[in-house]
């Protein structure tokens, strides 16, 4: 179906050009925004941005996409292709992005006010392409968090683990108990998210680095990969039997509902714990995955805009990089959303426990790591959600023969 | 002279009117197809570009696991679901030619679930089959502690679930079509076999079934065309998985398209078209041949 709508994109490609704006710079500037913020929470957060840019005197357009991620993608590539490209939208940060900007079908972002927000070097890393910026952040989102249940771990007399062999040792006590001792939802994005956790808790932060920023052959091969897919091979015995193809909204409702005790996901998790009218560090407690050294495996979203000729389209795309700029916008932005601005210089105050937590480790930039998804080509990174998809579902393949897998992936294959 | 010239400007009108569909129908089936099998000789990833990369995307393509596994599952799911949907839509079929009573109600009943949305039945099925919450889960309450259903969730088994929906959704069009050339054999067939004595199951097995042949191959091809197109009952019921266990290659194709692998998507695309060719070429090759004999 979606193969459809690409060709369709295509084929009006030649007549479906955008009819010449009106050249005349407006008082108010229309800017087409287009975005998949669309949940609830995600809507109140984005309608602080919306009455920034009107409060401006802008004028904000809504294009709403189908879906996150790839759909996303696929959505706005569609319009670019088809010549009609919206004036801003909402980007993975990362390779994907890149390939948009070597095309020239991304500008430069409008250039920054005295009041810019101060970027992590790795954020504005990932935000830029051959030296020029081409996207503005809008939050930063945690991936490595470990949300319990504070009452099941209390029954059951168990501390927060801190490593991972902590944590196996605290899920065959669970398991004992007749508890679900780690909620996983079977989809593949979700078996990848925790087996980077895992990565990152036995190999650490440099490991991290290595396999997925530089994408380092003795890395990917060396016994620590191995002792990595042990543990992760270990777990596998702690998941109850209908995870596969479970969502993360139901799978964080185990938690809630105590027949859970431990989850591993995004902090995108906190809404789902609050629409049920937990509070996330009180009856939910959070934590980073267990690791030796502290560290923060951020997925980032930007803003980023199209290359324009007419005046009013560049006077609306500088008045939203202004407003988005704006620490009296973003920060509320990211604290409705649950995340952390992405301007680190910001106090941490109406902050809930577990964005405090997360700013408090931020400080040191050497905690800065990207998700996997971000730095790998998109094809790659499917590649090797494939690879742990596939060891995780066939309890047959031994951790010797999940690691082949992804060595064979990573190194030979792409 | 006046009723000519109304009927040549009723014909010029049918042509104007048809020279739109046949101008999208051109444009879907041949511009696009043909624009999808250039994209799969380049390396397009995210955006199409016309590098002409010879074969590369195919040995991108045939060095994934996972499409291999897609591949696998197609071969296991159509012949699931051909044979299944033939054997069970033909006993039904012969159930109700019999003249069981209330023959037309049940007709109504098994083509029922072909009126439901593909997306519908991967739900109702996802909802059965879940291990702690179906069937299993209700016969489990119910005191039946040993009993076990868990295919949904297991890679070895996930595929035959998605044959299962598949085939209750679709056995009702095997059964109507071959209900159809029961009730057309011809009226004197059963007459001599009266006269002659021959039991009514002795004509199904020797005569009847026989004369249906066609019947059965057109029947098949109709069913390895729905096989083909499977889609929405992956998504909805295992979406694929667990992993990619019981993905099947149409399902991949879309996925590749988000993991902005244009180029290797196009070559999946291109080699399920040429699987259906295959499928449906000997038919019509045959067909014509006969009815060139006649």
């Amino acid at each position: 179906m979606q193969i459809y709508l690409w060709m369709l994109a295509f084929g009006i490609a030649g007549c479906g050009a955008r009819e010449p704006a009106i050249e005349t710079a407006s008082d108010h500037p229309p800017v087409e925004v287009m975005h998949w913020l669309t949940s609830d929470r995600d809507a109140a957060a984005l309608s602080v941005l919306r009455e920034g840019l009107t409060a401006r005197g802008g004028t904000w357009v809504d294009a709403p996409m189908p879906g996150a991620g790839g759909i996303g993608r696929s959505a706005v590539v569609s319009r670019i292709v088809g010549g009609n490209p919206p004036d801003v939208f909402q980007f993975s940060l990362g390779a994907s992005l890149d390939e948009l900007a070597d095309q020239n079908l991304v500008a430069q972002v409008p250039p920054s006010s005295p009041d810019d927000v101060s970027l992590s070097p790795v954020v504005l890393r990932a935000a830029s392409n051959a030296g020029r910026q081409i996207a503005i952040p809008i939050v930063i989102r945690g991936v490595n968090w470990l949300f319990y249940n504070e009452a099941v771990l209390r029954a059951a007399e168990i501390t927060l683990p801190r490593t991972w062999p902590e944590f196996l040792s605290a899920a065959a006590k669970l398991q004992a108990s007749g508890k679900i001792p780690l909620a996983l939802g079977g989809q593949p994005w979700q078996e990848r998210m925790l087996f980077n956790t895992v990565l990152l808790g036995i190999g650490g932060r440099d490991f991290y680095r290595r396999v997925y920023e530089q994408l380092d052959p003795a890395a990917i091969r060396s016994p620590t990969m191995l002792r990595i897919y042990e543990t992760f091979a270990e777990l596998r015995g702690y998941v109850d039997q209908n995870s596969p193809g479970r969502r993360w909204n139901q799978t964080t409702n185990l938690l809630v509902r105590g027949e859970a005790a431990f989850l591993v996901m995004g902090d995108w998790a906190k809404s789902e714990i609050i629409a049920a009218g937990l509070t996330p560090g009180k009856e939910i407690g959070c934590a980073l995955t267990p690791a030796a050294q502290d560290a923060y495996i951020m997925m980032i979203d930007g803003f980023a805009f199209s290359p324009t000729t007419s005046p009013a389209v560049s006077a609306g795309q500088a008045l939203f990089a202004q407003t988005l700029r704006d620490p009296a916008v973003h920060v509320p932005l990211a604290q409705e959303m649950g995340a952390i601005p992405a301007n680190l210089a910001v106090p941490i105050t109406g902050f809930d426990r577990c964005s405090a937590v997360a700013l408090q480790v931020l400080q040191d930039p050497r905690t800065h790591l990207l998700d996997s998804s971000m730095n790998l080509e998109a094809g790659l990174a499917g590649a090797i959600d494939d690879a742990v998809s596939r060891f995780w579902n066939d309890r047959t393949l031994t951790p010797q023969q999940g690691h082949a897998l992804l060595i064979a992936t990573m190194i030979s294959g792409g | 002279m006046q009723p000519r010239a109304h009927r040549l400007s009723l014909n010029s009108c049918a042509t104007l009117m048809l020279i739109p569909g046949a101008c999208i129908a051109l444009l879907c089936f041949v511009v696009f197809t043909a624009w999808t099998a250039l994209i799969s000789l380049t390396d397009s990833r995210l955006l199409p570009n016309y590098q002409i990369a010879g074969w590369l995307q195919y040995r991108r393509l045939f060095a994934s696991d996972h499409w291999w596994t897609a591949t696998g599952n197609f071969v296991i799911y159509t012949a699931c679901i051909v044979s299944g949907c033939i054997l069970l839509g033909y006993a039904l079929a012969l159930l109700i030619d019999r003249g069981v009573r209330w023959g037309n109600v049940y007709r109504t009943i098994f083509l029922l679930p072909l009126s439901i949305s593909f997306v519908v039945t991967g739900l109702i099925w996802r909802w059965l089959l879940e291990p702690g919450l179906g069937a299993q889960h209700a016969l489990r309450e119910a005191g039946w502690t040993s009993f076990t259903f868990d295919w949904l969730v297991r890679s070895d088994r996930a595929i035959y679930t998605i044959a299962m929906a598949s085939i209750w959704q679709h056995v009702g069009v095997a059964m109507l079509v071959f209900l159809a050339a029961l009730r057309g054999v011809d009226l004197n067939v059963w007459k001599i076999a009266r006269v002659d004595g021959i039991p009514s199951w002795r004509m199904y097995v020797h005569v009847i079934t026989p004369l249906l042949r066609p019947v059965f191959a057109t029947a098949a091809v109709l069913l390895l065309c729905t096989a083909i197109k499977t889609f929405d009952v992956v998504v909805t019921l295992t979406s694929g998985g667990p992993g990619f266990s019981s993905d099947l290659p149409a399902r991949f194709v879309v996925e590749l398209m988000q993991r902005q692998e244009l180029g290797m998507a196009a070559a999946g695309a291109c080699l399920l078209l040429a699987a259906a060719a295959a499928a449906i070429g000997p038919y019509l090759y045959i067909e014509g041949r006969r009815r060139r004999l006649a």
